[in-house]
């Protein structure tokens, strides 16, 4: 008998739990909810020297945060530090890391803890990609991708989290991709990556929850394409519904969505519907579609960033 | 006037798969026939791998079985041989490691021929907080659940291409859909998983290869040792699995040949609202069926070994 109002108590409770949350969604579309203050917040950027990373840094310079910029490029990451200074960051800091390498981002981590102080918002932004065929692929690269794209964010938690749940206060970013979300031909190592990096940061938020570290916020980001030389020559067949989105736009909305402590952010706004389409269309309409716009030839034309070093 | 005849047909196709999936959904598809397929089976010493590896010695198949695990791998082999004259090879295979799972395909290569299905199955778990891991298990977990996975499909897929005749079958999870707490490095391999797979059906779809099918499975828990000690807050709805009736199921799903197959049902369910509903939701829907405590009392395959070594010390 008390197994059975133990139920009925559960559902009431989820029940009541999904009507607050579906009034609170609805109320923040109409009322834009507070961005939160990040001035003096110690931000740690991976992949700052260039494309999103750099840009990310830039606006967080302007709202006053403190800057550790991480990249494998010393040259790119020092031009960002100057930009950053330029933009008006009173405190920024750039070290060299090679993420893929476990020992190393320990070792960085470590410095960072002693020089600047406790990481309070990490983004996970650092990103490779090869475009290739699977079976064209080289095994290394395909290791590299997966080693920079997803492993990298492991030793980053493993080095930052704890700090952040001792003084209950985070925020975790994981910068993942819509190819996170659906498989993409010529980018089966990508994919791979992406779909890990998102599991595991959703799978992380959950953990907080589960043990009640309220202090600690996840924003999981999943933008198409975006124009950072990084996925030269890919193409789209409707860009009115799934543009190759601009830099500007693309870190506008992340810093919103972390400002907002928005848990999932998908750009452009076609992507919900896609995701949503895939959950319940059968496989074959579902290829149709992703045909109709193009999805298939993508990545024919890619070409990729110039290789710097 | 292209684009009015292109949207014409895009609508015309769409209408046709939709009906034809609505078709199967009533009558059932024809399942193929596997007698003579050079199956491979990873992870085949124990639970899935061993029961699939069984149904498809009952159908005729070529078995070739890749487990770290010797002697399990040997009893799979005994009892598929039960099944009767079947023609069976148990390869002892360390899949985390490239080197030597190139090196044990070459030698299937010379002394079986051409793996036609390809089941990547072998999986570990570590089931602890993620802060809790170290580091070199949360690598493990990694190298056998979705980097092997890379290594296994270099080394077979090229024969299947060539040939235009194969099946691609990726043992994935729910938690390769969904985060679940205190398997955050099992969860991110499974999805890792999930969509490489995923990628490559979309790959080989593109190149015309249409006889090289892909499967992709998500069970929840099921009771195969594995996940001892985990827990389900509603069975009706999310209930541990008996290990035959998945065998079942993603037998089934490979022979009809079926690109994903979600097991129980009701997790297609929850994972439609997971993409409709706000994250607030989504965790009050998380909560309510357990996603936060399933793993807590967890104590996986030691626990299972032991007590079955407790009952056969009790019966003699």
């Amino acid at each position: 008998m008390s197994q059975n109002l133990e139920s009925v108590k559960n559902l009431l409770v989820f029940l009541g739990k999904s009507l607050l949350s579906v009034l609170e969604a609805l109320l923040f579309h109409v009322i834009s909810k507070p961005r939160k203050n990040v001035a003096g917040e110690i931000v740690l950027i991976t992949g700052a020297g260039s494309g999103l990373g750099r840009l990310l840094a830039l606006q967080f310079a302007r709202l006053g945060a403190v800057l550790v910029l991480w990249d494998v490029n010393k040259e790119a990451n020092d031009e960002t530090h100057q930009l950053a200074r330029e933009a008006g960051a009173a405190r920024v800091h750039a070290y060299t890391c090679d993420c893929s390498r476990r020992e190393e981002v320990y070792r960085v981590a470590d410095q960072v803890k002693k020089e600047v102080g406790d990481v309070s918002i990490l983004i996970n932004n650092a990103g490779i990609v090869t475009g290739r065929n699977f079976l064209d692929c080289p095994d290394d690269l395909m290791e590299k991708s997966f080693d920079v794209n997803f492993k990298a964010h492991l030793w980053m938690y493993k080095a930052f989290l704890p700090a952040m749940i001792a003084n209950n206060h985070g925020h975790l970013v994981c910068i993942s991709s819509s190819a996170g979300l659906i498989g993409v031909n010529g980018l089966s190592d990508y994919c791979a990556s992406k779909f890990a990096a998102l599991g595991f940061a959703e799978s992380m938020f959950i953990e907080t929850l589960a043990k009640k570290q309220w202090g600690i916020k996840t924003t999981i980001v999943c933008p198409f394409f975006i124009k950072t030389g990084m996925f030269e020559g890919c193409t789209t067949k409707c860009p009115t519904l799934l543009p190759i989105l601009d830099p500007e736009y693309a870190v506008r909305k992340i810093i919103d969505a972390i400002l907002q402590e928005q848990l999932y952010l998908y750009m452009p706004k076609f992507l919900y519907f896609i995701v949503f389409l895939k959950s319940i269309l059968p496989i074959k309409t579902g290829i149709l579609i992703a045909d109709y716009l193009g999805v298939f030839h993508m990545t024919e034309g890619f070409t990729g960033q110039k290789k710097k070093t | 006037m292209n684009s009015v005849a292109d949207t014409a047909i895009f609508f015309g196709k769409f209408l046709y798969y939709f009906l034809e999936s609505l078709v199967f959904k009533v009558i059932p598809k024809r399942k193929k026939d596997v007698s003579g397929e050079i199956v491979l089976i990873t992870g085949a010493g124990s639970g899935l791998g061993r029961l699939l590896a069984i149904h498809f010695a009952s159908h005729g198949a070529t078995l070739v079985l890749w487990d770290i695990n010797q002697e399990g791998n040997m009893e799979t082999c005994r009892l598929v041989k039960q099944k009767g004259d079947v023609k069976v090879f148990a390869y002892k295979c360390d899949c985390s490691s490239r080197i030597e799972v190139y090196r044990v395909a070459d030698q299937v290569k010379e002394e079986v021929g051409d793996v036609t299905i390809l089941i990547n199955n072998a999986g570990v778990v570590t089931g602890k907080s993620f802060l809790n891991t170290p580091d070199h298990l949360v690598e493990k977990s990694f190298l056998v659940n979705a980097i092997s996975h890379f290594w296994t499909c270099k080394a077979f897929l090229p024969a299947m291409v060539k040939a235009n005749h194969g099946h691609l079958v990726c043992i994935s999870s729910i938690a390769g859909l969904v985060g679940i707490n205190g398997l955050s490095d099992y969860s991110s391999s499974k999805f890792a998983a999930f969509g490489f797979a995923e990628s490559l059906f979309l790959e080989l779809t593109m190149i015309m290869k249409t006889k090289v099918k892909s499967t992709i499975v998500c069970p929840y828990f099921i009771k195969t040792g594995m996940f001892e000690g985990c827990t389900t807050k509603y069975p009706l709805l999310l209930p541990l699995l008996e290990q035959e009736y998945v065998a079942q199921k993603i037998f089934n799903a490979i022979l009809e040949e079926q690109v994903y197959l979600i097991i129980p049902k009701f997790a297609y369910v929850a994972l439609f609202l997971k993409q409709i509903i706000s994250p607030k939701m989504m965790i009050a829907l998380g909560e309510y069926l357990g996603v936060d405590t399933c793993m807590t009392s967890f104590t996986g395959r030691v626990k299972a070994e032991e007590l079955q070594m407790e009952t056969k010390r009790k019966e003699q």
